[in-house]
């Protein structure tokens, strides 16, 4: 057998003793039979003078990495068995993990984000606006007359000259068929409106999302059909819709949108006692729609002939509905205690 | 609007209930708000025949009373002097409760068994009256019995709707209107009230020579005046007190009271002048002059404009038409001759002149959303009727009247395939023409298009919110039942235009929001306006803010033209909850004056994303140690964002530009740009917000950031194929001597090879003046593994050309 082929058996032999090794003792005795003075390797080398000139030198290199490689090993090998024993030590499995840092969004992004998603899902494309907006936009073009009572439905608070907080999300719908000049068009607006009311039910900012499908033929039946898709995605499948109708300026035929109570399932009662979410009218009022007014068509140079609907619902509603948080107030106080809740 | 069930059957048979009349009325479009019951304190009240009237042994001045209550015979001691045998009487029976919350219980009065009290007016709040007991016989309607509820037998309005109506529908503020829908809904007949003139005077005069001018058809289209005299100021009867206090009207007298009463039947406002004080025979209709000076009826003095329209007489203003009268012709006591004035006026001059008077009154709100021409005659018939038989007085033989302008009555096209387009539902031809004959429309089939009818339609003279063919169909949708139209989810169609547009701001900002939440901040939604003493209390320049005209109160006067005072506000609501830590992110819009504003509107809006970083570093408690936010925490932040937009690394230098409240701070530059700033809020501010640990809070603007980051795009770097080779240099430097100035030195050196160099340690011996700085260098090649001694020398080319250039050791 030659010396080469030797070498290269001692460290299959090295590496099969390694992996049987179990304690420091062990792994010493191993480095003594194949590393020591009197060790296997050394006997090896001792030959090496009786090899062919020519082949000594690579034999050398070959001898010396072996030599390199065996002492890696012992090492690698040392390492893992210095790692104590899982019964050596208490391993108290209970102690408080070392934590990150966990962010949250707020609810109201959150309900305007599914809120989004899920009508991008059916075609709808997310656009913004301004919050200070012209009395064009906000009212004029929507269809509110001057100085008629319906711009009273909306207390109005003024920037100066022409410029106001919008009141609603719908001037956006005034920009966007602006923008785009010609149907089809499918946006969705979310973003903040403001009026002048303060009181346990209304805060002078809050957030609406406005819905606006204009196109050759939209019917009342597309819009019922986009609502009740709507209300099931968020609240449920068994959650049913029910259109009553109602004014709003810019659109024609106009209608509130109720569903049914997600906390009695539209009973009005729970346990014998008056629900507490819809008061016993097992509707809850969730939302303003519509088709749009021709005189909005009008006003952004769309053929009066096309049709569109809209809609717009307030975010805070629906994010103390989804939550069940009862007092609108804690929506602005940021109370950490209340934001780390929605991580 | 408050509508009595039972003045509606006055109008329709309606047979249901109280809660079914609110069903249909809110399926309708008239949403009932609420179910009133007025009188449910008196539910316990029964009508109580006298049979006997007897002394009380011991004392004078009471009786003792056995009173049929239908199901026994209750033996009662009474002390009112005016009761009697043979008069129906309400009779509270032991257990009864008053209204007030008193339970009337079985007593004995001097020694007399007593089982239940017969009541006075007082007692029943149903007026002052308490001289006596109540006495029936001349008060209920229709045939007394002995144990009758006392609200039937009163006819009292038990059950009052409150309905809201929409601006468009006026006619609904009316007792008629809701009656009109209610039968249309049901199928029902619907019936006027009759102009009664049994046992009316009416042969009185006294306008003949009154000269009546309205100044345009445009101010008042329509104006009738009646005469009634000879009348007798009074409480008006108890039916009508209490059917006015059922529906939230004060009643005051008997001519005031019909006004009001005929508004809530009809909906025509209506006003009544004393006759006596109109100067000189002469009534204007006209505009008021600018400044003029008006004392209505509430003792105020008001100051007019020309755009306010006023009733004059010979000498002055006497009245502001439809919102409020003058004090000089308001009826009182002692009026004798009451001139009723029944009109029609501008509904834009009205809603204009209440508003800017604060004057919301029924009467101008029904007027500014318009009122029914055709019916003011009849209502201004009914109520003189009424006034001159309440007032038992004389009623003048014929109106004076003004009819400028006849009230408009549109033709309107209708296209039956338009509607069923809008609704998407195949409507019937008879249906279509049925359900706005029913509504009080005259149609007419005027043609065909496309094989499916047009008709002509001219609404009733009470619909003015009926202006096109949407309007029609919203009344057929309406009637048809908007819940029994089919949901079909729409096919969406989309233009390929719109494909490959750059991402839109509320993508990007939702992006942003995710970072930050996922960076472990929590977002904060602040409002958008604060106050000018807030911003002046933090310094921020006054000019180029935002204020508000009408704000709600002076916190909320002025739109923020940072983040700061939302996240400083924030921070003291948490501290007053005792939070400890906060790590707080907002993004959102800020505000600032541009009168070349893209928008339009003379205000410019930024997106901003601020950061504010209080107490605890880390959440929980044990492993980690308690350690409190500082600024390198925060620069982090900013750091980590800048990074996750594909940005270079930005720079952080001392600024002139850092705001006012932050000391401790440095502005943002990317690429060499200003892109925000980060610091400590100055300790003297921070404790106004009780704050007791340092605050650290960074503002950025995301619009330029994003146009910084714009085109950067991630692009893949490929991997090293050979090791790195790492050395190490401590330099020891002077206090002044920024870390950046070191860095900056070393890549100034032009070391071969030096693939990135950073602050491994930092070391400041105290009071040395001195701080160690240890930065590692790492070299690579990108063909070869660097030698040893190689490195060593870029190294020391290194150390040599710090201690060259800077004041520095090694």
């Amino acid at each position: 057998m030659s010396l080469s082929v030797e070498l290269e058996n001692l460290a299959g032999q090295f590496e099969k003793e390694l992996a049987a090794t179990s304690s420091p003792e062990d792994l010493e005795a191993l480095r003594v039979a194949f590393m020591g003075r009197k060790g296997r390797l050394a006997a090896l080398m001792a030959l090496l003078g009786q090899a062919p000139p020519e082949e000594r030198p690579a034999l050398g290199r070959r001898a010396n990495e072996i030599k390199k490689l065996f002492q890696d090993l012992l090492e690698g090998r040392a390492a893992v068995l210095r790692r104590p024993a899982a019964a050596a030590e208490f391993f108290d499995p209970s102690l408080p993990g070392r934590l990150p840092a966990q962010g949250s969004l707020h609810p109201i992004t959150l309900v305007m984000n599914e809120i989004c998603a899920l009508l991008e899902r059916i075609g709808f494309e997310v656009v913004s606006g301004p919050e200070a907006e012209t009395d064009f936009h906000n009212f004029t073009a929507l269809n509110f007359p001057e100085e008629h009572p319906a711009r009273a439905m909306q207390d109005t608070l003024y920037l100066g000259g022409d410029t106001l907080l919008r009141t609603h999300t719908s001037p956006v719908q005034v920009r966007a068929m602006l923008e785009y000049k010609k149907p089809p068009l499918a946006v969705i607006v979310p973003g903040k409106v403001y009026r002048r009311d303060s009181d346990l039910t209304h805060t002078p900012m809050f957030h609406q999302i406005e819905g606006l499908l204009v196109d050759k033929s939209v019917s009342l039946a597309d819009l019922r059909g986009t609502l009740a898709y709507f209300a099931r995605s968020l609240f449920g499948r068994e959650v049913r819709t029910r259109f009553r109708p109602s004014f709003f300026p810019f659109t024609e035929v106009s209608a509130e949108v109720d569903i049914s109570c997600i906390l009695c399932g539209g009973k009005g009662h729970r346990g014998g006692e008056n629900c507490r979410v819809c008061k016993g009218a097992g509707w809850l009022e969730i939302l303003g729609s519509g088709m749009v007014h021709p005189n909005v068509f009008k006003a952004v140079g769309f053929d009066s002939e096309c049709t569109g609907f809209a809609f717009g619902l307030g975010v805070e509603r629906v994010a103390m509905l989804k939550y069940g948080i009862g007092d609108l107030r804690l929506l602005f106080e940021n109370d950490v205690r209340f934001l780390a809740q929605f991580a | 609007m408050l509508l009595s069930l039972k003045w509606l059957r006055e109008f329709v048979p309606y047979a249901g209930t109280a809660e079914e009349l609110g069903a249909t009325l809110t399926m309708l479009g008239l949403e009932m708000e609420e179910l009133r019951r007025p009188y449910e304190d008196l539910a316990d009240l029964l009508v109580g025949l006298v049979l006997e009237r007897g002394p009380h042994p011991a004392a004078d001045h009471l009786s003792v009373c056995k009173v049929d209550t239908g199901t026994e015979v209750l033996e009662i001691v009474c002390g009112a002097p005016n009761v009697g045998q043979g008069q129906y009487v309400a009779v509270a029976p032991a257990g009864a409760r008053l209204p007030g919350g008193i339970r009337i219980r079985k007593a004995r009065l001097r020694g007399v068994r007593s089982n239940g009290m017969i009541c006075s007016e007082r007692e029943l709040g149903l007026s002052d009256e308490h001289g006596g007991i109540m006495v029936l016989r001349e008060l209920a309607a229709g045939v007394l019995r002995p144990g009758q509820a006392l609200t039937e037998a009163l006819n009292l309005d038990t059950e009052v709707l409150d309905i809201s109506v929409t601006p468009n529908r006026p006619d609904c503020l009316s007792v008629l209107g809701l009656a009109r829908e209610v039968a249309l809904a049901c199928k029902l007949p619907l019936t006027l009230p009759a102009l009664d003139r049994e046992g009316v005077d009416c042969g009185g005069g006294g306008l003949e020579k009154l000269d009546l001018e309205v100044e345009s058809g445009e101010i008042s289209p329509f104006y009738q005046l009646r005469l009634i005299d000879r009348l007798k100021v009074r409480p008006a009867p108890a039916w009508m007190r209490w059917r006015l206090n059922a529906c939230g009207q004060r009643p005051i007298s008997n001519l005031v009271d019909v006004t009001n009463y005929v508004m809530l039947e009809l909906g025509q406002p209506l006003h009544s002048f004393d006759f006596s004080r109109v100067r000189g025979g002469r009534v204007r209709v006209a505009p008021a002059l600018e400044g003029e000076k008006l004392l209505t009826l509430d003792g105020q003095e008001r100051i007019l404009t020309s755009r306010d329209i006023t009733i004059r007489d010979a000498e002055g203003p006497i009245g502001l038409a439809g919102v409020m009268g003058g004090a000089g012709t308001a009826i009182d006591e002692s009026s004798t001759a009451v001139m009723l004035e029944g009109a029609v006026f501008d509904a834009a001059s009205i809603y204009r002149t209440s508003r800017r008077l604060g004057l919301p009154s029924e009467a101008a709100s029904r007027f500014a959303h318009g009122v029914d021409q055709a019916m003011t005659p009849f209502a201004l018939e009914r109520a003189a009727l009424l006034i001159a038989r309440l007032g038992e007085g004389r009623l003048g033989a014929s109106p004076l009247t003004s009819a400028l302008r006849p009230a408009r009555a549109p033709a309107l096209r209708l296209r039956k395939a338009r509607a069923e387009l809008l609704l998407g539902v195949p409507l019937e031809d008879s249906f279509c023409e049925e359900t706005l004959r029913a509504l009080g429309f005259a149609v007419q089939e005027s043609g065909r298009e496309e094989g499916s009818p047009v008709w002509t339609a001219v609404p009733p003279s009470y619909r003015p919110d009926i202006g096109g063919e949407a309007d029609l169909v919203e009344e057929l949708a309406r009637v048809y039942g908007l819940d029994r139209i089919p949901e079909v989810i729409p096919r969406i169609s989309r233009s390929l235009e719109r494909a490959g547009l750059p991402e839109s701001g509320h993508a990007f900002l939702t992006r942003v929001k995710n970072w930050a939440s996922g960076a472990g901040l929590n977002e904060t939604i602040n409002y958008s306006f604060t106050g000018q003493e807030d911003l002046d209390f933090l310094g921020v320049k006054k000019d180029g803010r935002v204020g508000i005209v009408n704000p709600l109160s002076a916190e909320q006067g002025v739109l923020r033209p940072v983040l700061a005072p939302g996240l400083l506000q924030a921070l003291r609501n948490n501290l007053a909850q005792g939070a400890s830590g906060l790590r707080f992110f907002e993004a959102a819009a800020v505000f600032s004056a541009d009168s070349g504003s893209p928008t339009g509107t003379g205000v410019r809006e930024d997106y901003r994303l601020g950061f504010l970083l209080y107490g605890d570093r880390h959440a929980g408690a044990w492993p980690r140690k308690p350690e409190d936010a500082a600024y390198l925490d925060l620069k982090g932040l900013v750091e980590a964002f800048v990074s996750w937009l594909d940005l270079p690394e930005p720079e952080f230098v001392l600024s002139r530009e850092a705001p006012r409240w932050l000391d401790q701070a440095a502005a943002v530059l990317v690429r060499g740009e200003y892109a925000g700033s980060l610091g400590r809020v100055k300790p003297e501010l921070a404790d106004a917000f009780h704050a007791r640990k340092e605050v650290w809070l960074a503002e950025l603007p995301l619009d330029k950031l994003r146009d910084l980051s714009a085109g950067s795009g991630l692009k893949f770097k490929a991997l090293p194929l050979y090791p790195p080779v790492r050395r190490d240099i401590t330099v020891i430097a002077p206090l002044g001597l920024e870390s950046a100035a070191l860095l900056k030195a070393i890549r100034e050196a032009r070391l071969e090879h030096l693939q990135e160099v950073f602050l491994l340690d930092l070391y400041a011996p105290e009071g040395s003046g001195e701080r160690h700085l240890t930065y590692r260098l790492v070299f690579r090649h990108p063909e070869r593994t660097l030698l040893d001694e190689e490195v060593d020398g870029i190294r020391n080319k290194a150390a040599k050309y710090l201690l060259e250039n800077l004041k520095v050791r090694i």
